[in-house]
């Protein structure tokens, strides 16, 4: 029986939610102040008023592929102005991560990745990986000689690149088949609610759209809006413009490598070593501000999955500026180990994207294009 | 007694700043009244100075011209004293600011053409008093012969067991009447009660039976079980009281009066008074008249009306659309409950788990929102109890509650937020449209719901959260002896309810001595009953307490006057029988009223009825008040070139004079040329005092009291209406003598709008003067 109108509360739905961080959901009783202080909110089917009774109703249908949970930037103006103290903000990140496990194949990661039990075989993959495939080939060398301290030394560059590389592809696959389901997923409810009145799924106005959006997203003008939670914008905005830097520094020297054939380290006189040694320290501060936003803000809710995430940050910075100043300080043992730290946590972060809260980066660019695509207002 | 006259004129709050004391003063002097003044008379001085003028010279009627008699009434009492107050300050000088109303210069006194208004303002109310208690006596007070202590509980439920244990508790003797053969009622057929403590999250087991045990304790309750009362005859402290088996058939079994219907032949005609009373006696064979009292009878000084609720009863299709008579999963929340006291809930069709519920609050298909009839926050309460049933009875039970109002008062708020936090209960606002079969179950569909504009759920039981009708829909239950009928008087407001307004005075019906408590007087639940008992049970106190010592019991608590009827004049006319909103007179065969002073609120509606005049109170009466009419002087234009305009208010005491004080103590001015004479209420207003006002020549006169209609504010439940009913035949009157019908109003105003008063003061005096002088004015 498919009935659009006809529905059936899943009661494990709401249990799974509560275990995301989502623990106040059942507290709201409708007045709708969150979606009137919400300042990203649209006009047309605001949220996140009608997404709380959903959750507390065991909707999943009405959630997981809701792209409002997307739009929301998890300000915290509606959970600081909730009468309930149900926490609107905390509940729609609970529902993030349980869409992002959702879309995300395969699944058991997804389990993985939001409890900290399995935190140790997160970080035995890559570490397991690592020395396996470095042994068989040869191309990880625990006694490196020479006077000059090189990374590469230690654990090649091409050992790097043959994992990193197949990872990057994997990830992207992951992706592409998640976000497949998403788009369609989201349009499908959009028409349901109301939210568009274009029928079609048209990719190309789609992708103008996603165009549209990208300077949004760049000058971080909707989390700008945010009154509860400013400092949060700026420290997401040092942490995003760092990767993005780390981004350029890795292709350029991708380029040096493998086009120019010139083998590093490189000279710290290098532009691309500027740019990387700023957004270094940037992540660093960036990492190390959410922390601190985090645990000075007790009335919200921070979850295992936000840790883990913020953990991965701080310490991918960490990781990376210790490398360089001890390589520079000629200690080859720290240096040498710090940096097979460092790639365990690039590995974290990297091959589980699809599956942890940094996933945000793809499926909130998505629904901000649909969004705006959509023509709602 | 022998009146020895005395005046006494406070010049202090600014009352001898803006008037001329000397002149003032004059006004007692020329008729030869002992009068003088102080600066502070509500000070020591000043009631010492009172207090030995009456123990020295034997002063014993006073005139005390200060501020209103709404303060310091308890300076100014003096024992075995006749005073009267004269409000000089809040209705005279801060009401009237010279700035507005200035006094005249030298050369302006005596030119015919100027006169100060604020000062005639003063001596005429000066003047009112003097009038007045001329005319008034003290009171003493109505004595019964016998009295009871005793309380009757009628109803042995929570409510009435409840109230007897307070009463016992008190000291009182309490005799429960209750018509099962077993006490408790109701609350002995539920499964489980909603929270009574702290944290106020979870239901309780039902209390009563602990209650039960508590009242056997007491002997100074008499419990009499498979009883009804059959009639209730006389007066609050003698309430002569016949019981009898439900049932039963006895001559005490009390008389209808004639249905309006009976009273006219078959042309159309009204009967003579003997060929209806033929007709009555016909019409309650078998049925001794009220007026024969039971030498059997028990005596009871009070009664605590107790006596429930039923479970509403849908009629035929009424609720057709949700599937209510046609589909047996759809209940009413009383069979509900009946079910879950049995044990798990089931479906009545088949037998099996009811596991999806869905309860729905309003029956929707109007064009209001309204919930069922006979609703409350009781019944969002119950709902919310029997969603927490299937929880109880099954893990992975699930109960939907749709509702237009979600009512949980109070500390129950907390329930209802531990009930939110139950996975497997679903709220939302909604109106359910349709109850519809679906294989083995069923659907509800609903619109307008919080998750969208439609929504379905599937549902093995729907519960329909019908109200609770008190019982006095179905039948009198307290079956009064009374000459307007043994039930409470049907006013169209109340549903059924036996109240008489449910915000100012809780417990009150309209019925002296009879006190409803619990789920007679609204919808509530268990919890709030017990509290309504204890209320009951002390205004019951009260009244015996008032009883005894000869004063009213509500709402002039402890007035010692009474209304006095001068018979020989009577002309049967009925009328004062009819009207009194208390049922307080029975009339005999020829139509003789006969007053029953304790059931009297002391109103005056009778005093207001009568054509003849002939009913009044010891301070207050048609000479008192008509002489104050009189005793304002109209200016004519021998005394002045234009003289002023005089129009006479006649103000309700309760709320509408306080709002005149309170306007003067804002300071808000108004027509220095009214003069305002307070009434009891205006049911008390006697069309005589106008008739004497204009035939004085004053131009104008209106009444001023409580709203009424639906949101009635008046104390006496009827007076403003019926004034205003006698109001619209004055017009008939005022026309025959040619003057303008406009030259009469009355208006409506609440205590809290002293605000709007300047303006309905201002305008109909302007309107007045636009009619032009009074014509019959200085003959």
């Amino acid at each position: 029986m498919t009935d659009k109108y006809l529905i059936e509360p899943d009661v494990n739905f709401v249990r799974e939610i509560v275990g995301l961080g989502g623990d106040t959901l059942k507290k709201c009783f409708q007045c709708a102040t969150c979606s009137v202080v919400c300042p990203i909110s649209p006009d047309t089917k605001p949220f996140p008023r009608k997404e709380m009774i959903a959750a507390s109703w065991g909707l999943k249908d009405r959630l997981v592929g809701n792209l409002d949970i997307w739009l929301c930037h998890h300000c915290g103006d509606c959970t600081t102005n909730c009468p309930r103290g149900a926490k609107p903000g905390e509940v729609l990140g609970a529902v993030r991560s349980y869409a992002i496990a959702t879309y995300a194949v395969p699944k058991t990661l997804g389990k993985w990745v939001n409890s900290p039990k399995f935190l140790p075989i997160l970080l035995l993959i890559p570490t397991a990986i690592f020395i396996v495939l470095g042994l068989i080939t040869g191309l990880l060398d625990f006694t490196p000689g020479g006077e000059e301290i090189a990374q590469t030394k230690f654990f090649s560059t091409w050992l790097v690149d043959m994992i990193f590389i197949p990872l990057a592809v994997w990830v992207v696959a992951i992706f592409a088949m998640g976000l497949k389901n998403f788009i369609n997923d989201i349009h499908e409810n959009a028409l349901l609610e109301g939210k568009t009145d274009k029928k079609e799924l048209d990719f190309v106005g789609l992708i103008k759209a996603l165009i549209r959006v990208i300077p949004t997203i760049l000058k971080h003008d909707k989390f700008s809006e945010c009154t509860e939670n400013k400092d949060r914008a700026t420290a997401h905005l040092l942490v995003f413009y760092s990767f993005i830097g780390l981004f350029i520094v890795t292709n350029i020297f991708f380029i040096h490598l493998y086009i120019l054939q010139w083998h590093g380290p490189y000279s710290q006189l290098h532009p691309a070593k500027w740019l990387a040694n700023i957004s270094g320290v940037a992540l660093i501060i960036g990492g190390a501000l959410m922390i601190w936003n985090r645990l000075s803000k007790t009335d919200q809710t921070t979850a295992y999955k936000d840790w883990y995430l913020l953990g991965l940050v701080l310490g991918l910075g960490l990781t990376g500026m210790l490398t360089e100043i001890t390589r520079m300080a000629g200690l080859a043992g720290i240096t040498y180990w710090t940096y097979f730290i460092h790639l365990v946590f690039v590995f974290n972060l990297f091959a589980f994207l699809p599956f942890s809260k940094l996933a945000h980066l793809v499926y909130r660019t998505v629904a901000m294009a649909y969004n705006e695509y959509s023509g709602r207002q | 007694m022998d009146k020895k006259y005395g005046v006494y004129i406070c010049t202090g709050c600014g009352i001898g700043d803006a008037l001329e004391m000397e002149e003032l003063c004059e006004v007692p002097e020329e008729e030869g009244l002992p009068v003088k003044t102080h600066p502070f008379l509500c000070g020591k001085e000043g009631v010492e100075l009172i207090k030995k003028d009456i123990a020295d010279d034997g002063v014993n009627t006073l005139i005390i011209a200060a501020c209103s008699r709404r303060v310091n009434y308890d300076v100014f009492k003096f024992d075995g004293c006749i005073v009267d107050r004269v409000n000089l300050r809040e209705q005279v000088v801060w009401s009237h600011p010279r700035s507005e109303f200035p006094a005249l210069t030298e050369e302006q006194k005596d030119d015919e053409e100027h006169f100060d208004r604020l000062q005639m303002l003063a001596e005429d109310y000066l003047k009112m008093g003097m009038a007045k208690v001329e005319k008034i006596d003290l009171p003493e007070p109505y004595k019964l012969e016998t009295l009871s202590k005793k309380i009757l509980v009628i109803g042995g439920g929570i409510t009435g067991i409840s109230a007897a244990l307070d009463a016992a508790k008190a000291g009182y003797e309490v005799t429960v009447v209750e018509k099962e053969s077993s006490l408790g009622g109701y609350a002995t057929k539920i499964r489980k009660q909603l929270p009574n403590e702290d944290p106020y999250e979870n239901l309780v087991p039902p209390v009563i039976e602990a209650k039960i045990k508590e009242l056997e304790a007491y002997d100074n309750i008499i419990v009499k079980t498979d009883k009804i009362v059959a009639r209730l005859a006389g007066e609050p402290g003698d309430f002569t009281v016949t019981l009898k088996k439900p049932g039963e058939k006895i001559e005490y079994d009390v008389p209808y009066p004639l249905p309006e219907e009976m009273k006219f032949d078959e042309s159309g005609k009204e009967l003579d008074v003997e060929e209806q009373h033929k007709r009555y006696l016909e019409y309650n064979e078998g049925k001794l008249d009220i007026l024969q009292f039971d030498p059997d009878g028990e005596k009871f000084g009070a009664v605590v009306l107790a006596a429930g609720w039923r479970p509403y009863e849908p009629e035929g299709d009424e609720f057709a659309h949700l599937g209510f008579g046609e589909l047996p999963d759809v209940v009413t929340n009383h069979q509900f409950e009946e079910m879950a006291a049995k044990g798990n809930i089931t479906r009545p069709s088949d037998g099996k788990e009811a596991k999806s519920v869905v309860f729905v609050q309003s029956p929707g298909k109007g064009d209001d929102d309204a919930d069922f009839d006979y609703c409350g926050s009781v019944t969002s309460l119950v709902s919310l109890k029997q969603a927490k049933y299937v929880r109880e009875d099954y893990d992975d039970g699930k109960a939907y509650i749709f509702y237009q109002h979600m009512r949980t008062p109070g500390l129950l708020e907390n329930f209802y937020k531990s009930l939110q936090q139950d996975e497997g209960i679903f709220l939302t606002k909604g109106e359910v449209v349709s109850v519809s079969k679906n294989g083995d179950g069923m659907i509800v569909e609903a619109d307008n719901t919080l998750l969208g504009e439609k929504v379905k759920v599937q549902a093995d039981m729907v519960v329909l959260a019908t109200g609770m009708v008190p019982v006095t829909v179905d039948d009198p239950v307290i079956n009064m002896a009374y000459r307007q009928g043994p039930a409470f008087r049907d006013i169209g407001l109340f549903d059924g309810y036996c109240d008489s307004n449910y915000i100012c005075f809780p417990y009150e019906t309209q019925r002296t001595g009879i006190y409803a408590a619990g789920a007679i007087r609204r919808s509530m639940t268990m919890e709030e009953s017990i509290e309504d008992a204890t209320g009951a049970a002390l205004k019951a106190i009260q009244c015996i307490e008032s009883v005894n010592r000869g004063v009213s019991v509500h709402p002039r608590s402890g007035d010692m006057t009474f209304p006095d009827f001068f018979f020989q004049r009577c002309t049967q006319c009925k009328r004062c029988t009819d009207e009194c909103p208390f049922g307080a007179l029975d009339d005999d065969e020829k139509g003789t009223p006969k007053p029953n002073p304790a059931r009297c609120r002391r109103c005056g509606t009778c005093m207001g009825a009568c054509p003849e005049r002939i009913v009044g109170f010891a301070d207050f009466n048609i000479d008192s008040v008509g002489s104050q009419v009189k005793a304002v002087g109209v200016p004519s234009e021998d005394d002045y070139d234009e003289p002023p305009f005089r129009i006479v208010g006649f103000v309700c005491e309760n709320d509408a004079y306080p709002a005149l004080d309170i306007a003067g103590l804002n300071r808000l001015s108004y027509s220095a040329d009214v003069r305002f004479i307070p009434i009891r209420c205006l049911g008390s207003m006697n069309v005589i005092w106008i008739k004497d006002a204009l035939a004085k020549g004053m131009d104008g006169a209106f009444l001023l009291g409580c709203k009424h209609g639906d949101d009635y504010q008046c104390h006496f439940i009827k007076g403003s209406e019926l004034s205003d009913i006698r109001m619209q035949k004055i017009g008939d009157a005022l026309s025959s003598l040619a003057l303008e019908e406009e030259r009469v109003a009355q208006f409506q105003v609440a205590i809290d709008e002293y605000d709007k008063l300047p303006k309905m003061i201002n305008d109909f005096v302007e309107l007045v003067e636009e009619l032009g002088p009074n014509p019959f004015k200085g003959f």
